[in-house]
C-alpha cells in the first residue's frame, strides 16, 4: 500500500492545504484522526454507506447522472432511436406495442404494426402508457406501513409468512388479482394453490369483465368471449353497447368497422344504435336511438319477436321506439349473415339471453359473432370480491396479497373494502404505486412498469406476446412474476419465470423460438373457435322498472378506472363528445335539465341506497331522460400529484351487485364547480364546417378557384397533404394523444385549460346538428391546415413563420417574439401559445418521456402541428442514404399512425398516385373555409350520411 | 373656422401680461395643491404600472386573461387607444396652423404635450404585448448576422415604421414649437439654475427677424410633414386589424373609421385638459368661451364621422352578406358583448349630441362631461373591435371568451400614470400655453381693433 502513489481527492488535499484539513476536521472529525491509508479506507466505507443510503432514500431522487461510453457498443448510437416489440396492458390484455427508445430511454408507443390486434394501430392508454413509466409518484422502493425497507426484508417477511401459510395449507391467505392474461402469471399462482391448497384466490376486475362472461354463461352456458367480427357486417345493431369506445377492445373494433365502412362506393356498414348516454357507437350510427338503459331489455325482446324468436313477446312501445325498431328489424332482415346485434353490460342477463337468440335467427354466428373461451381465462381466479370482504369482515384472513389491484378505490361502495382490510393482520399490496390500497396496507410493493417487465400476456384476440423490458428498473422494484417467486419460495431472475413458462409452450428449438417471439412481438396462434348455441328456455321477462332514476355507470375515457389518474397527458385529454378535461361529471338529459333549472357545472347529488357523492352536472345532448351518467376513476386521493383530488369518486355509491345500472335519486345542490372544457360550442351555427354526401348525391360540388395577388409558392420535389375522412372519425382521441407524445405537447394543468390555453396541436371538433334531445353528433379532427397561401406568414413581423419549398407552413420557435398575430390572424386558430412557461408546471410530464427530436418551447412562444417536420427530415435522411426518392408511405405523422380507423392519410400531393392524392379527387373531398382562398393542404372527406332524410325519422 | 376672423382673446389686457402670467406658471407655481394632489394619483398610477410589469417580465403574458382564440385583447386595445388620443395634439398644432386657425394658439402647447406622451403610453403597449420582449429589436432591420430581415409584409412591421416616424415627428414638431417660449422662460428666470436649464433648451434664440423667418418657415414644413402622419399612422394601425381576414375586421371602411375616431378622441381628451387647465390656472383671460365653442363644434363634427363608420360598417356587411361577418355583426350587437358595442354607441354618441346647443358648448363643466363620455366610449370601442371579432370567428370549435384579469386592468391604469407624471411635470415646468403665438392672437386682434 505504501509504495502506491499518493491518491488525493481535491487539488487542496494534494497541496495540503492546512485550511483543507481544517474542513476535514469539522466535517468528518474521526477521520481527521486518521493515518493516510486508514483514511481512504474510511472514504471507501463512506462511499458504500452513502450508496446504500440511497438504495433506500431513492424515492427522492429517481434519475442518477449516467456514465457515458468508454467503448461505445457497435449497435448504440446515440441520438438514434431504437425499436423493441412488446406490449403494455390494459384490463390485464396486451396491448402489443413497438416501443421507439432513444439510448435505452423509451419515448413513443405506437401499436405493432402486424400483429392483429393492433395492426400498428393505438389508443390513447397505449400512448400514455410511457408517461406512467417515467411517473415521478410511482412506488420507487418497498415499504413497510410506509417506512422503506428493501427486498431482503421482504424476502424474510415471505419467509414467515410462508411458514405461517404451511401450518393450515393456507387457508386463511388469500389472493386478490386483477383480471391477468399473463401465461407466466396463472402458472405461479397455480403453483401457488398447489403448494397451499386451501388457500384462494379472488378476482377483482373493474372494467365489467366478470359481467361480460356472467352475461355468456346466461346466454351460452359456458363461460366465452363474444369477438365482433364488424368487417363482415353491413348492419349492427347495438343496444347500449359503446363498441367502439375506450377499452381494450376499441382499437380492434374500430379497425373492423372502418373496414367495413369503406367497402364498396358507399358505406358498407350500417349501425343502428339504442343509446342511454351518448358514446363514440350512438355518435357515428346512422340511426340511434334515445332509450334509457332500463328500456333495453323492452326493446331487444320486441325486437326478438320481429325477428320471430320463439317466446319473445311485444311490448308497449313509444313511436319513437316503435320508427327505429322497425327500421332495425328490416335492415336485420335483409342482412341475415352479414348483422351483428350486440349489447353492453349495464342491459341485463335477460338482454345477453334475447341478443344471443337473435344472433343465433339472424345467422351471426361463425360469421359475424366468433366466440372462444375467455382469453382471460378466471378459472384461478374461483371467488369474488364480495366473498373476500365477507371473510375479512369475519376474521377469516390473515394474509391478503393484493396483486395489481386498488380496491380500496375502486371496490363498489356498499362493500366498504377499506374497514374490511383494516380486520386483516398482513396485507400485501403489489402494484405500481402507493395508492389508496398500498397506503392502508401493511406492505407496500412496488412493480416494474410493462416496460421494464419481463412478462406475458394475450390481446383481445387471444394472441400471447412476450413482454420484454425495453429499459432497466430505475427505481428498487421488482416484477409480478419475481414477487410471486418470492412468495413461491425462490428468489428468480426477472426473466426466469417467462422463460420457464415458454420453454414449456415452445418445446423443441426453444432459443430460436424465444428470439422469434421476441422480436415479432407475437406468439403465433389465438383463441380457438367455439361452437355454441344459446341456451334454449323461457327468458324471464324483464323486471318492471324501479322507482328512482337509471345511474349509469361508465369508465372514464381517459383515465380509464383511475389507474391513470395521475398521467398529466390523459388528465388534460378532451373526453369525447364532452370535450371535458381534469374531472368528471353528472351527464343529465336536456329535458331534465330544463325542468329542474340545471346548468352545467351545478353540482348535484346522487344517492342510491342512501350513500351519496356529488358532482358537476353535465347536460349531454341525445341523453336518454330519466338517466343519469357518472364517469369512475376520478376523485383519487393516493393518485399522485397530479392526478389527486380531481373530480368526484363514483365507485363510493357504486353497488356491488348491479355495477353498471343502479336506481336512485338526484338533487340539486345549491353550488357551482367551474369545469375545465376544450370547445364550449355546439352547433355549426349555419356554416358548412362539417359537409355531408349521401347515396343519392354523392358528390360536392366542385371547388371554385379562388383569386389570389400572391404568386404561387415554386414546389419541392414533395409536397405534403393530409387528407381526414370525417366520415371515418370515431373521436377516440388516439391521435390527440399520439400527437401529444410525439411533438412533446406541454400539460398546463386545469386552470390553464379553463382559460382557454390548453396546447394541443390537434383538436378533434365536436358538432351537434338537430334538436338538443336528438342530435346528430359530428367529430371533426382540426390540425394545421398547412395554407398554400397562409395568412399566419404574412401577419409576422419576424419571419418566425415561414413557407418551406414543401409546402409547409413552418413555425421557427427560436425566431418567435410572441406578437401573436399569427394565431390572430389564424381562420382555424389551430395555434397555440406558449402564455407562461409550460416546461416546468406541476402537471408537466417527466423530462426522459421527451422526444429529443423535437424542441421544448419557452413562454412567449408559438407552436402549432407541423405535420411531424422531424418525421419528415428522418425519411429525407433514409432515403438519401439509399440514394431514393421519398416513396408513399414513407412519411408517417403520429396521429395518422396512431388513428384506428385510418381515417387521416398523409403523404405526397405531389405523386398522382399517393393515396393522399387519390383521396384528393374523391367526390367527396373538400377544404375547410374554401372561400378564404387560403388554399388549405389539409383537407378532408366528407360524412356520408346514410340514415334517413327526413331529420325526424333519424332517431 | 371663421373664429380668427372675430375676436377671439379679450384685447382689453397686454403682451406684457401674458408674458408674465403664463412664464410665470412655472417660475412661480399658483396650483400647487391641486397639483400635488394630482402628482400623488399619478404616482400611485405609476408605481401600479411599474409592479405590473415586473410581474410581467418576469411571468409572461399569461397573467392577462388572453387565450386562443383571443389572443389579442388589452395590450393592442390600449395601444390603438392612447395612440388615437395622441393624434389630436397633431391635428390641432399642424392642420390648424396650415389653415391658419389663429384660435389653436390657445391649445396646442399642451395638446401637443399630451400628444407626446399618449404616444409614449401607446408605445410601450406594443413591447409589453410581445411574448418575449428582450427580442423587439428583432422588428428593426439591423444588419443580423444570420441576415434575417424583418417581414415586410406585415402589417406589425409596417407599424414599428409608423409609429416611431410619429413620434419622432411629434417630438420635434412640439420642441420647435416650443422654442421662442423657452427663450422667453430663460430672460424671466431670476435663478441660475433655471436659467441654464431654459438657456440650453432655447438653442440661443434670440428672436432676431432671421430667426422668426427660419422658425416659422421650419415650423410649417414640420406641420406640413406631421398631418398625413396623422392620417398614415391610424391608418396603418387599423391594418393589423383589417389586413387578416377575420369578420368584422377585413374591410376597407377601417382606415377611415380608426382615422376619424382617432381624432374624435384626441379632441375629447384635449377638450378634458383645456377644461381643467383653463380652472387650475385661472386662464380664462386665454382660453376662452369661445375656445371652449370651438372645440364643441370639432368634437361633435369628428363625433358625426365616426358615428358615420358605425352606420357604414353595419350597411357594408348586410349589403356584403358574407355569412361570417354577418355572424359577427350579431356578436357585436346581441352577443356575449353587446354591452360593449352598445356601450361605446350610448358613450360616444348620446350626450355628445347636447353639443348641438351652444350653451352647452360654452360650459366648462358640460363640456368635461360631454369629454370624458367620449373617452369612455372610444375606449370601449377599441374593446369592442378586436375582442367581438376574435372571440367568435370562423371555426365554431374555437369560440372562446376573454376575461380581463387584474393585471389587465393594473397594466392600463398604470399607463394612465404613466401619462399622467410626465404630463404633469411638465406642465408644472413648461408654459402651458404658447406664449408667443398666443400674444401674436392678442396683437393681430389689438392691431384690427385699433384699426
Amino acid at each position: 500500500m505504501t509504495t502506491l502513489p499518493k491518491q488525493w481527492t481535491s487539488i487542496e488535499e494534494l497541496a495540503g492545504d492546512p485550511a483543507f484539513a481544517k474542513k476535514i476536521a469539522a466535517e468528518f472529525p474521526v477521520a481527521a484522526s486518521f493515518p493516510p491509508t486508514a483514511r481512504r479506507d474510511f472514504l471507501k466505507i463512506m462511499a458504500a454507506s452513502l450508496a446504500l443510503a440511497g438504495l433506500t432514500g431513492c424515492e427522492k431522487s429517481p434519475f442518477v447522472a449516467g456514465i457515458p461510453y468508454v467503448d461505445q457498443p457497435e449497435s448504440a448510437l446515440p441520438g438514434v432511436p431504437r425499436h423493441y416489440a412488446t406490449a403494455v396492458t390494459l384490463d390485464g390484455y396486451a396491448q402489443p406495442v413497438l416501443a421507439t427508445t432513444y439510448d435505452g430511454r423509451p419515448t413513443k408507443l405506437d401499436g405493432l404494426p402486424g400483429h392483429p390486434a393492433t395492426q400498428g394501430r393505438s389508443d390513447v392508454f397505449m400512448q400514455a402508457a410511457v408517461l406512467q413509466l417515467y411517473d415521478p409518484d410511482r412506488a420507487q422502493s418497498p415499504t413497510r406501513a410506509g417506512e422503506p425497507v428493501t427486498w431482503t426484508d421482504v424476502g424474510a417477511m415471505f419467509s414467515d409468512q410462508r411458514r405461517e401459510w404451511q401450518k393450515d395449507g393456507g387457508k386463511r391467505l388469500r389472493l386478490l388479482l386483477s383480471q391477468t392474461t399473463s401465461p407466466t402469471l396463472v402458472r405461479q399462482i397455480r403453483e401457488l394453490q398447489s403448494q397451499f391448497p386451501a388457500a384462494r384466490v379472488h378476482l377483482h376486475d373493474t372494467s365489467g369483465e366478470r359481467e361480460r362472461i356472467a352475461h355468456a354463461i346466461a346466454a351460452y352456458g359456458e363461460p366465452l368471449d363474444l369477438h365482433y367480427q364488424l368487417d363482415a357486417c353491413s348492419v349492427v345493431v347495438s343496444f347500449d353497447d359503446d363498441f367502439l369506445g375506450p377499452g381494450p377492445r376499441q382499437l380492434l373494433n374500430a379497425i373492423k368497422w372502418a373496414q367495413a365502412r369503406r367497402r364498396g362506393d358507399v358505406p358498407g356498414i350500417q349501425l343502428h344504435c339504442a343509446e342511454s348516454i351518448p358514446a363514440a357507437t350512438g355518435a357515428v350510427a346512422s340511426y340511434r336511438l334515445r332509450a334509457a338503459p332500463s328500456r333495453m331489455p323492452h326493446l331487444v325482446e320486441t325486437l326478438a319477436a320481429r325477428l320471430g324468436v320463439v317466446g319473445a313477446s311485444v311490448n308497449d312501445l313509444s313511436a319513437e321506439e316503435r320508427r327505429w325498431l322497425d327500421r332495425t328489424g328490416a335492415a336485420l332482415n335483409a342482412a341475415k349473415g352479414r348483422a351483428l346485434v350486440t349489447a353492453g353490460l349495464g342491459t341485463g342477463a335477460q338482454t345477453a339471453r334475447w341478443v344471443a337468440q337473435i344472433n343465433e335467427t339472424i345467422g351471426a354466428s361463425g360469421q359475424t359473432l366468433k366466440l372462444t373461451s375467455p382469453v382471460a381465462d378466471p378459472g384461478v381466479a374461483t371467488a369474488s370480491l364480495d366473498e373476500l370482504v365477507i371473510d375479512m369482515n369475519t376474521g377469516q384472513v390473515d394474509t391478503l396479497v393484493i396483486l395489481d389491484a386498488n380496491p380500496v378505490y375502486t371496490a363498489p361502495g356498499s362493500l366498504d373494502f377499506a374497514s374490511a382490510l383494516s380486520k386483516v393482520k398482513t396485507s400485501i399490496h403489489i402494484g405500481l404505486y402507493r395508492d389508496e390500497t398500498g397506503h392502508r396496507g401493511t406492505w407496500q410493493l412496488p412493480l416494474t412498469h410493462d416496460l421494464e417487465s419481463w412478462s406475458d400476456a394475450r390481446a383481445v384476440d387471444g394472441a400471447a406476446t412476450i413482454i420484454q423490458p425495453v429499459m432497466t428498473p430505475f427505481y428498487d422494484v421488482r416484477s409480478r412474476h419475481q414477487i410471486m417467486a418470492m412468495m413461491l419460495g425462490r428468489d428468480q431472475a426477472a426473466d426466469e419465470s417467462v422463460r420457464k413458462t415458454w420453454r414449456d409452450a415452445f418445446g423443441e428449438s426453444f432459443d430460436a423460438k424465444w428470439q422469434q417471439a421476441l422480436r415479432d412481438g407475437l406468439v403465433a396462434g389465438n383463441a380457438p373457435e367455439i361452437q355454441a348455441t344459446p341456451v334454449s328456455g323461457k327468458i324471464e321477462p324483464a323486471p318492471p322498472g324501479a322507482d328512482g332514476s337509471d345511474i349509469a355507470f361508465r369508465l372514464d375515457p381517459t383515465v380509464w378506472d383511475g389507474r391513470f389518474a395521475n398521467l398529466g397527458w390523459l388528465q388534460e385529454l378532451p373526453k369525447p363528445l364532452s370535450t371535458l378535461t381534469w374531472g368528471n361529471v353528472v351527464a343529465v338529459s336536456p329535458a331534465w335539465a330544463r325542468e329542474v333549472e340545471v346548468e352545467n357545472g351545478d353540482v348535484l347529488e346522487i344517492d342510491i341506497d342512501g350513500r351519496k357523492v356529488s358532482g358537476p352536472a353535465w347536460i349531454m345532448p341525445g341523453q336518454a331522460d330519466n338517466t343519469f351518467g357518472l364517469w369512475l376513476g376520478h376523485g383519487r386521493e393516493q393518485a399522485g400529484r397530479v392526478g389527486d383530488g380531481i373530480g368526484y369518486n363514483a365507485y363510493s355509491v357504486r353497488p356491488a351487485a348491479t355495477p353498471w345500472l343502479a336506481q336512485g335519486a338526484v338533487r340539486k345542490l345549491d353550488r357551482k364547480e367551474t369545469l375545465a372544457v376544450t370547445q364550449l360550442h355546439h352547433r355549426m351555427e349555419g356554416f358548412d364546417l362539417v359537409r355531408e354526401v349521401s347515396v343519392a348525391s354523392p358528390t360536392l360540388p366542385a371547388p371554385s378557384p379562388q383569386p389570389s395577388l400572391y404568386p404561387p409558392h415554386p414546389s419541392a420535389k414533395n409536397a405534403w397533404g393530409m387528407v381526414i375522412d370525417i366520415d371515418s372519425c370515431i373521436g377516440c382521441n388516439a391521435c390527440v394523444a399520439a400527437c401529444t407524445a410525439e411533438n412533446n405537447i406541454a400539460v398546463v394543468g386545469k386552470a390553464q385549460v379553463e382559460m382557454g390555453r390548453e396546447m394541443h396541436w390537434l383538436r378533434i371538433a365536436r358538432y351537434y346538428v338537430g334538436d338538443v334531445e336528438t342530435p346528430r353528433s359530428y367529430f371533426q379532427p382540426v390540425p394545421c391546415m398547412q395554407c398554400e397561401d397562409a395568412p399566419c406568414e404574412m401577419g409576422c413581423p419576424v419571419h418566425a413563420t415561414t413557407h418551406s419549398p414543401e409546402g409547409i407552413n413552418q413555425m421557427v420557435y427560436n425566431r418567435c417574439i410572441g406578437t401573436r398575430t399569427c394565431s390572430s390572424y389564424c381562420p382555424y386558430k389551430v395555434r397555440r401559445f406558449n402564455y407562461l412557461d409550460y416546461r416546468y408546471t406541476p402537471e408537466a410530464p417527466a423530462e426522459p418521456v421527451h422526444n429529443p427530436d423535437v424542441t421544448l418551447r419557452s413562454r412567449g412562444v408559438m407552436e402549432k402541428c407541423t405535420y411531424c417536420t422531424q418525421r419528415i427530415q428522418a425519411a429525407h435522411v433514409a432515403a438519401d442514404k439509399d440514394n431514393r426518392d421519398l416513396r408513399d408511405g414513407d412519411v408517417v405523422t403520429a396521429c395518422q399512425a396512431a388513428c384506428p380507423t385510418r381515417a387521416i392519410v398523409f403523404g405526397d400531393i405531389n405523386d398522382p398516385d399517393s393515396e393522399v392524392s387519390k383521396l384528393r379527387r374523391s367526390g367527396r373531398h373538400y377544404a375547410l373555409l374554401e372561400k378564404l382562398g387560403t388554399r388549405p393542404r389539409t383537407t378532408y372527406l366528407a360524412k356520408w350520411n346514410d340514415g334517413s332524410d327526413d331529420e325526424d325519422d333519424r332517431t | 373656422m371663421t373664429a380668427s376672423a372675430t375676436d377671439i382673446l379679450p384685447t382689453d389686457q397686454s403682451i406684457g401680461d401674458i408674458s408674465r402670467q403664463l412664464t410665470g406658471i412655472p417660475l412661480h407655481f399658483p396650483a400647487r395643491r391641486q397639483w400635488w394632489i394630482a402628482m400623488t394619483i399619478a404616482i400611485v398610477l405609476l408605481v401600479l404600472f411599474i409592479v405590473s410589469v415586473i410581474e410581467l417580465f418576469t411571468r409572461g403574458v399569461g397573467i392577462w386573461g388572453l387565450n386562443v382564440p383571443v389572443t389579442w385583447a388589452f395590450a393592442i386595445h390600449n395601444y390603438v387607444w392612447w395612440l388615437g388620443i395622441g393624434h389630436a395634439g397633431t391635428l390641432i398644432s399642424a392642420l390648424l396652423l396650415l389653415t391658419g386657425s389663429e384660435w389653436r394658439n390657445s391649445l396646442n402647447r399642451f395638446a401637443e404635450t399630451m400628444t407626446l406622451f399618449a404616444v409614449v403610453c401607446a408605445g410601450i403597449y406594443p413591447v409589453l404585448h410581445l411574448g418575449r420582449p428582450w427580442y423587439l429589436y428583432w422588428m428593426f432591420p439591423y444588419p443580423a448576422t444570420m441576415g434575417v430581415w424583418p417581414q415586410f409584409r406585415s402589417p406589425l412591421e409596417w407599424d414599428i415604421w409608423a409609429v416611431l416616424t410619429y413620434l419622432s415627428v411629434s417630438v420635434l414638431f412640439w420642441y420647435t414649437g416650443l422654442i421662442p417660449d423657452l427663450a422667453n422662460a430663460r430672460d424671466r428666470a431670476r435663478r441660475r439654475g433655471w436659467q441654464i436649464f431654459f438657456g440650453i433648451l432655447a438653442l440661443g434664440w434670440r428672436g432676431s427677424t432671421i430667426h422668426w423667418s427660419r422658425w416659422s418657415r421650419t415650423y410649417r414644413i414640420m406641420a406640413a410633414i406631421a398631418v398625413p402622419l396623422v392620417v398614415s399612422v391610424h391608418s396603418e394601425i387599423s391594418l393589423l386589424f383589417a389586413a387578416s381576414q377575420m369578420p368584422g375586421w377585413h374591410s376597407t371602411l377601417f382606415p377611415p373609421y380608426f382615422v376619424l375616431g382617432a381624432a374624435f378622441s384626441g379632441f375629447a381628451v384635449v377638450s378634458v385638459i383645456a377644461v381643467a387647465l383653463r380652472a387650475m390656472f385661472g386662464l380664462g383671460n386665454l382660453v376662452t368661451r369661445d375656445h371652449l365653442d370651438v372645440l364643441g363644434k370639432v368634437l361633435l363634427a369628428t363625433g358625426l364621422m365616426t358615428g358615420y363608420g358605425y352606420v357604414f360598417e353595419v350597411v357594408d356587411t348586410l349589403y356584403g352578406g358574407n355569412s361570417h361577418d354577418l355572424q359577427t355583426l350579431l356578436n357585436r350587437t346581441i352577443g356575449a358583448y353587446a354591452w360593449l358595442y352598445w356601450g361605446a354607441v350610448v358613450f360616444n354618441f348620446v350626450p355628445l349630441q347636447l353639443l348641438w346647443w351652444r350653451i352647452v358648448r360654452r360650459t366648462g363643466w358640460a363640456l368635461l362631461l360631454i369629454s370624458a363620455s367620449v373617452i369612455i366610449g372610444m375606449w370601449l370601442e377599441r374593446y369592442m373591435i378586436l375582442v367581438t371579432t376574435l372571440y367568435r370567428d370562423f371555426l365554431v370549435s374555437s369560440w372562446r371568451h376573454y376575461t380581463p384579469t387584474f393585471w389587465d386592468w393594473s397594466t392600463y391604469f398604470g399607463t394612465i400614470g404613466l401619462f399622467l407624471v410626465p404630463f404633469l411635470l411638465a406642465i408644472r415646468f413648461i408654459p402651458v400655453i404658447s406664449i408667443f403665438e398666443t400674444e401674436k392672437t392678442l396683437l393681430d386682434e389689438q392691431e384690427a381693433r385699433d384699426g
